[in-house]
């Protein structure tokens, strides 16, 4: 989905493709059709790793409108993000926030509070109370 | 001699349908209903208690399909959100 609406989107970064895209399908289960969920998942050619390009085009996208959340699968992915946010304009990375929470679980939490149309700083707020969430 | 607002609750009891446990998309629209309302709502099951408002909380409550839950409420509009989720569950397919 790249069309933005009046919601905050979500962006994931992973390593892997399939991560990003599985994730991305179970928050969109949990937070229903109206957060967009932008996903950069896997190297350039398909394999294990992260594609700069993909990075920049979901940022890209996540940063107009009501702006967006990033989320990351390790921590070694903020090098690419850290990369493609100095490929954005300054309007642009204002209305980003990356946060530090867990991939799954912080995505859960804030694709289910976007949805209610919380704003960007709720939003990722809730991602990163996913930190101390307890599972069971 | 009126009740301050903040002491208006209310509560119902519920069972998740047979074939229905309270994970992924339904969790989801539970979670998303509460967030309508002012009230704090508390959601019990399996002697547990989780924040109606938290997908993480409501997910590790693991409450399965025929689970009973209660819903508790208070605040302003405590008793317009009891009803809304518990006819929300008892509808969940």
């Amino acid at each position: 989905m790249n069309e933005r609406n009046g919601y905050v989107a979500l962006v994931l970064v992973s390593h892997s493709a399939a991560i990003a895209e599985g994730v991305a399908e179970l928050v969109s289960q949990v937070a229903g059709p109206d957060v967009s969920i932008l996903t950069a998942g896997g190297g350039p050619d398909g394999t294990l790793g992260t594609d700069g390009g993909r990075v920049l085009e979901a940022l890209r996208t996540a940063s107009e409108g009501a702006g967006g959340v990033v989320l990351m699968d390790l921590g070694s992915s903020i090098l690419s993000v850290r990369a493609a946010l100095g490929e954005l304009s300054s309007e642009q990375r204002e209305r980003l926030a990356v946060v530090d929470a867990p991939l799954v679980e912080g995505a859960v939490a804030a694709g289910v509070t976007a949805s209610t149309g919380a704003t960007r700083d709720e939003t990722a707020l809730a991602a990163t109370q996913a930190r101390a969430a307890a599972k069971f | 001699m009126q009740q301050p607002s903040s002491d208006i609750g209310a509560e119902r009891l519920i069972c998740l349908p047979g074939d229905v446990a309270l994970h992924a998309r339904p969790a989801g629209l539970f979670v998303r209903a509460a967030a309508g309302f002012a009230a704090d709502v508390i959601v019990s099951a399996n002697g547990r208690d989780a924040n109606a408002k938290s997908i993480l909380e409501i997910l590790a409550l693991g409450a399965e399909g025929g689970a009973e839950l209660r819903i508790t409420a208070s605040g302003d509009d405590a008793a317009a959100a009891a009803d809304r989720l518990a006819d929300l569950v008892a509808e969940l397919r």
